[in-house]
């Protein structure tokens, strides 16, 4: 078919006649005759019609085969070219016109005398020679460039559309970016997450939309991509504009080559990897708690040989203290025994220097009588031998009192005694502990100025604390701590006798009771026993 | 009955005072103990009192006073323990097996003196 506009178009039409005649073995007298009869009738068509067409092509009748050449157009052209058509019925066998409502036809017939059965492979032929007949001319070939260039444009239009939908729909953010580092497309998704969208690829443009402790890193990496021009992955938190969350993404840039490799675009990527970072930290949360268990076990198992060592060594310190203390007491029992009878039975052959020496052996083995049984009591004090219950402090004070009755009478002493609390603890210990304080309050006293000795309650949460204080010598502050240890002692015998076992007795009970005691003191002017007892147990 | 010599021979000082010293025998162990009970035929002649010290090698105190007082013909001698020391756990236990005193060796001659008229008090 030839669209018969133009003048082009005519030459196009006398052409494609001919050639058909040519093909369908015409003779080249008939060749020109038909060619010339469907010029002339295109020539009016061209002249007054509006958009015609020629059709050209074979048909057959009662097995009489014809070429058949259908000039059509909107407008009935045929009143216009009775001349054209009586001309054109001269030169082929039948000319007809035919109208329709749409369109007004000139049919040209010219039987074909062809030799042979024209198939219709062979119709497909003449067909297809035209589809790929060469330009005849520099217009067709510029109309069909056209054309071409109009169906190509169409359809990179549509792929156009196509890469967007895509792009818009997948679940990843994408951007483009030019060579001068201009980001000029983004798809919905990102534009979605970010709620605007970076202008560029420098890291500062994205410094908004990055999670802050992530951007030194992204900057870093981003930056290094861009100047050594390779692709970049990596994994940093960006901030999701609806939710202001911070999501972490794998983000990717990869630079496009052109032919002649050099770049000439940036395509970026951006991957949301927050599940899967999610997953990944529990993962590794659970590892480190697996870790820090097992670490916890091997500590625990650590922990228990160490307290069935301690349990152990305990057990040898009491069972070597008592067998000790019992085993002392046996040559010291001997040793009174021989110094009584020396002094029963010879005291009168001995001079006075004598029996001084005598009696300085006694005072020995009495003191040494006195450190086995301290001794002894501080090894036998095990809770397990401990009956615990509610117990009225203001009894336990009021029966040390009366123990140290003597003493206090002797020295002139004042005890004031405040409303204290119940406490759960061992009768027998707590009045052991608060005879040591007083007894000690009472012992270390100054020469001449009679002890007043107080002893108040403090209540605090759960705990209660009783204060022991005096108007004693005291004792530098710094040795508040070591005046507890066993055998520690900050005087001389002759001034103070004494073992120094009795703090660590009352620090050994105070911690039976799972309390403390801890002490204060200024030289000269008073020393304070702080015993902490947790508060009374509802039982 | 005391493995100490020693002690046999203080103690024996405390009895020559109150007078008894030739009523009473000293063994050193309690397997010299025990055959010496069996050694009495005529229940008659059993001591009158049975003191033990408690700390001895091979059989202790405490395993000869369960043995006198798990034996019929000896369960009615009365026996004292008589330790070097205090001992709340070691007297409870001898006092349930039937001794009737726990008493701890003495450190003053007055003590001893009082103990050793305790036992003369046996002996009559």
């Amino acid at each position: 078919m030839v669209n018969l506009d133009n003048e082009m178009d005519l030459i196009l039409a006398h052409k494609r006649a001919m050639k058909l005649c040519e093909l369908t073995g015409f003779s080249l007298l008939t060749q020109t005759s038909v060619a010339t009869a469907i010029s002339e009738i295109a020539r009016c068509a061209i002249e007054f019609g509006k958009s015609s067409t020629l059709t050209l092509g074979i048909d057959s009748i009662a097995n009489r085969k014809f070429l058949v050449a259908v000039i059509g157009d909107k407008t009935d052209f045929s009143q216009r070219c009775f001349e054209a058509c009586s001309y054109a019925r001269r030169l082929v066998s039948d000319v007809d016109i035919k109208r329709t409502s749409r369109e007004t036809q000139i049919v040209l017939r010219q039987q074909l005398s062809f030799s042979g059965t024209l198939t219709e492979a062979k119709v497909d032929s003449f067909a297809d020679y035209f589809k790929n007949e060469p330009p005849i001319s520099a217009y067709d070939e510029l109309r069909r460039k056209n054309l071409m260039l109009q169906d190509l444009a169409e359809k990179l239009r549509a792929s156009e559309e196509d890469y967007r939908m895509l792009t818009d729909t997948l679940p990843v953010m994408m951007f483009s970016v030019d060579i001068r580092g201009q980001i000029y497309y983004t798809n919905k998704w990102l534009q979605d997450y970010f709620g605007a969208a970076p202008k560029e690829t420098s890291a500062a443009a994205w410094q908004p939309y990055i999670f802050q402790p992530d951007y030194h890193l992204f900057s870093k990496e981003l930056t290094g991509s861009i100047l050594h021009q390779v692709p970049l992955t990596g994994q940093y938190r960006f901030k999701e504009k609806s939710s202001g969350e911070y999501r972490w993404h794998v983000f990717s840039i990869i630079p496009l080559k052109n032919e002649k490799e050099k770049i000439s675009q940036w395509i970026g990527f951006l991957v949301d990897i927050n599940g899967q970072k999610q997953i990944e930290q529990a993962l590794k949360d659970n590892r480190e708690l697996k870790e820090i268990q097992d670490q916890l076990y091997q500590n625990q198992e650590e922990l228990q040989k160490k307290v069935i060592e301690l349990n152990r060594s305990n057990y040898e310190l009491e069972q070597f203290a008592h067998l000790a203390s019992h085993d002392l007491q046996e040559p010291l029992r001997k040793l009174f025994f021989y110094s009584d009878v020396l002094k029963k039975r010879y005291g009168l052959l001995l001079d006075t220097t004598g029996m001084n020496m005598l009696n300085n052996m006694t005072a020995a083995a009495n003191r040494m009588k006195e450190l086995i049984s301290d001794l002894l009591s501080y090894s036998q004090l095990q809770k397990q031998n401990l009956r615990f219950e509610h117990v009225e402090l203001n009894d336990i004070l009021r029966d040390v009192v009366k123990d140290l009755d003597l003493t206090i009478k002797e020295k002139n002493a004042v005890i004031e005694i405040d409303n204290l609390p119940k406490v759960t603890g061992n009768v027998l210990r707590l009045r052991q502990l608060f005879n040591n304080l007083i007894s000690n309050s009472l012992k270390y006293c100054k020469n001449g100025v009679p002890p007043h000795i107080s002893i108040v309650s403090r209540p605090g949460t759960d705990q209660n604390t009783i204060i022991v204080r005096d108007n004693g010598i005291g004792f530098d502050d710094q040795y508040s701590e070591k005046i507890f240890g066993l055998f520690e002692r900050l005087h001389t015998r002759d001034k103070f006798p004494g073992t120094g076992i009795g703090l660590s007795i009352c620090k050994k009970i105070a911690e039976l009771h799972n309390g403390r005691i801890t002490a204060h003191s200024v030289v000269n002017e008073y020393a304070a026993f702080e015993v902490t007892l947790p508060e009374l147990e509802k039982a | 009955m005391d493995d100490d010599l020693e002690d046999h021979m203080m103690l024996d000082e405390y009895f020559k005072e109150v007078g008894i010293s030739d009523k009473v025998t000293f063994l050193k162990n309690g397997q010299l103990a025990l055959q010496y009970l069996e050694g009495i035929e005529d229940s008659s002649e059993l001591p009158k009192l049975m003191v033990l010290d408690l700390n001895m090698p091979v059989i202790t105190g405490s395993q000869v006073l369960l043995q006198i007082k798990q034996t019929p013909r000896l369960r009615n001698i009365p026996v004292i323990i008589f330790s070097t020391s205090e001992n709340e756990n070691e007297k409870r236990k001898c006092l349930s097996f039937g001794a009737l005193e726990y008493l701890v060796k003495p450190i003053t001659w007055e003590e001893g003196d009082r103990i050793a008229r305790r036992f003369a008090s046996f002996a009559e």
